[in-house]
């Protein structure tokens, strides 16, 4: 197999006297969806954040393309191509989609920042990179609070990978969605998926979505990895008990019984 | 089988957004509201005056004020988008007039001589910038609601500014400064006249003639300029250029904005120096048109330029607004409270009436709006 995208090696991250990741090994590969599985408080949001540049680990090493880094800030992160989609999106309601897809990176002529926008230019690149990714929005002129919850994921994903995100991070992109939308964003994973070039990290807390779409899984519990692999060589290991952080499904049947 | 499901008329999530005509994309702007009310008030002050407001004289003294007040709410205008409140511009004016006011009679500071309009101007800009920038400073390091930083200085300001006048002056107003306008072209700038060829052109055409059959009225007050070339130039910046972008995506969400690049602190310091600014044009205006200072002028003017904004469809949480609606806006608030000097059989109180009906109106049309734009939340 080709050098991962990225690399953690036995990250460790403490807050004061709690330790959230214990020794994380994690392999992110192009082309891949990466699915990151765990309870609440697994420590899979943690982890992101160390990747995203949020948080810095407070022992082990990230590698880019092999390369070792240290990211100060998100900043550093975007720039080595890491393009996290937070649950809020960032994305601004009010403003219009082309207006939230450029925001911060608009394209000007004349002198900054009282250049003058390229609004054609932003519009039609906006147009074109959700087509991409499935979505034709008919108006880039449109307040993105009218957009449904999908559309607006699919946004800010265009919009990551326009600005030269390798790798994506999803962290729950569908737990706020309803079941149809839910199933847009699953799209919409899939066919970032199918250009090749770009690996998606994926949390979920739903086994049959991560089934759906992600190549490759990694199962946290209380801060470490409990298990991880291809989907092949997960077939016939149980998912669910994995997911659950290690606990027995029987157990727990047995244990609600006897309440 | 439903209608909507019949094959290949396959609906997407985008056929849900509601497209109209050309007029109902029209009212859906965000001035709208603003142009219906100026309409109307135009149409009722015109037919109560029997035309006199609208005569030379009246034109002249409506757009005075209505200049006065469109240069201050384009400067609240621009910084509500962005998320914030200036409850010091009132103060602001008093102290940009006092300042300019009595370097011209008492010299420069710093033993520097004699002032001219020149430089008692840029020396009172400059001070005035500083504290724009001060008070944006404090706001966005505190992270203290502008609200409260601002009303601060609306009272440390207007104090300042009668300290000022008493300890140097003995008197808190000046009034008989030379009349600069008539010797120095920056003076008149300010305090002189513009658009005097319209004028010309209505006496030529028959109008315009005062009692001995003379031309009447020469020209407009300068700060009606100032006015156009404030509100233009904030026109072009907000909806055309990258600093527009900036500013409504500050106003909107403040943190995402943030964490897409936009320079959130800069954008919110800018936006107080600009409104530093304006209250220090409308101060400059008034001291080189009228030849006076006072330590009272000002007073309340920040809550008439936050009123104004808002009926021109600027929404209180920022993120959305007009500068066109700030126009019509100005004019709607400049006409009415001039009102009573052309329908003597009213009371001039009613202006403050009128202002908290269409204040309160607005408040819940904006409110509308953008109920409509958030899809309710
Ligand atoms: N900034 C922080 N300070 C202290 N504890 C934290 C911080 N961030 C996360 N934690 C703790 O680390 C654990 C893992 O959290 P998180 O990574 O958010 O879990 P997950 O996303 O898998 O639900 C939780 O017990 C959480 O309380
Ligand atoms: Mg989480």
């Amino acid at each position: 197999m080709a050098e991962p995208l990225i690399r953690a090696e036995k990250l460790v991250k403490r807050f004061g006297p709690f330790t959230a990741l214990n020794g994380i090994d994690l392999e992110i590969y192009r082309g891949e969806v990466h699915a990151l599985l765990g309870d609440n408080g697994a420590g899979k949001s943690t982890l992101i954040k160390v990747l995203a540049g949020v948080h810095q680990p407070t022992e082990g090493q990230l590698y880019v393309e092999g390369k070792p880094v240290t990211f100060q800030s998100p900043r550093d992160a975007t720039e080595a191509g890491i393009g996290t989609v937070y649950q809020d999106l960032a994305l601004n309601p009010l403003m219009s989609v082309t207006r939230n897809f450029f925001m911060g990176r608009e394209l000007t002529t004349g002198p900054q920042p009282f250049g003058l926008l390229k609004m054609d230019e932003m519009d039609r690149i906006t147009h074109d990179e959700m087509v991409k990714i499935g979505i034709d929005i008919s108006d880039p002129g449109q307040a993105v609070g009218t957009m449904s919850g999908g559309q607006r994921q699919t946004l800010a994903i265009a919009r990551a990978i326009h600005f030269g995100a390798k790798v994506l991070i999803l962290d729950e992109p569908t737990s706020a969605l309803g079941q149809k939308q839910q199933m847009e964003v699953l799209k919409t994973i899939a066919r970032v998926r199918a250009r090749g070039d770009i690996a998606i990290i994926f949390i979920t807390h739903n086994e049959v979505h991560s089934n759906l779409v992600a190549d490759r899984f990694t199962f946290l519990a209380l801060g470490e990895v409990i298990g991880k692999g291809t989907k092949e060589e997960l077939k016939g290991k149980d998912i669910r008990h994995l997911m659950a952080g290690g606990v027995e499904m029987a157990d727990l049947e047995q244990e609600i019984a006897a309440i | 089988m439903s209608e909507a499901s019949q094959p290949g008329t396959k609906r997407t999530e985008s056929d849900r957004l509601k497209k109209g005509g050309t007029f109902s994309s029209l009212m859906r702007r965000p001035e709208a509201g603003a142009f219906l009310v100026m309409i109307v008030v135009i149409a009722a002050i015109a037919f109560a005056s029997e035309g006199n407001a609208f005569n030379p004289l009246g034109l002249k003294n409506n757009l005075s004020v209505i200049a006065q007040f469109g240069i201050i709410a384009t400067g609240a205008c621009l910084l509500m988008i962005a998320g914030d409140f200036d409850l010091s511009i009132g103060s602001m004016i008093g102290f940009a007039g006092m300042s300019m006011a009595m370097m011209l009679k008492w010299g420069l500071p710093f033993g520097l001589g004699e002032a001219t309009p020149v430089t008692a101007f840029f020396f009172t800009l400059v001070m005035t910038l500083a504290l724009g920038w001060l008070i944006g400073t404090i706001v966005v390091k505190s992270k203290l609601s502008s609200f409260i930083v601002t009303l601060a200085f609306l009272f440390f300001l207007r104090g300042l500014t009668e300290v000022c006048f008493r300890v140097i002056n003995s008197s808190t107003q000046i009034s008989g400064l030379p009349d600069y306008k008539e010797q120095s072209w920056f003076a008149y700038m300010f305090g002189g006249e513009a658009f005097g060829f319209v004028y010309d052109i209505w006496f030529w055409l028959g109008g315009n003639l005062n009692r001995a059959g003379n031309q009447w009225v020469t020209g407009l007050d300068a700060r009606v300029v100032w006015w156009l070339l404030v509100a233009a130039l904030a026109y072009v910046v907000l909806s055309r250029t990258q600093a527009g972008n900036w500013i409504f995506a500050t106003g909107d969400n403040r943190e995402s904005a943030r964490a897409n690049g936009v320079p959130v602190d800069k954008t919110r310091v800018s936006l107080f120096m600009f409104t530093a600014f304006c209250a220090t044009l409308f101060a400059a205006c008034q001291v080189f048109d009228t030849n006076t200072a006072d330590a009272a002028k000002g007073n309340l003017k920040e809550l008439e330029a936050i009123a104004i904004a808002v009926v021109g469809g600027t929404l209180m949480t920022g993120g959305f607004g007009s500068v066109i609606g700030v126009v019509f806006g100005a004019i709607t608030f400049g006409l009415v409270a001039n009102a009573v000097f052309f329908i003597p059989a009213i009371d001039g109180s009613y202006y403050r009436v009128f202002v908290g009906v269409v204040l309160l109106t607005a408040v819940f049309l904006n409110e509308s709006v953008r109920k409509r734009i958030t899809g309710g939340l």
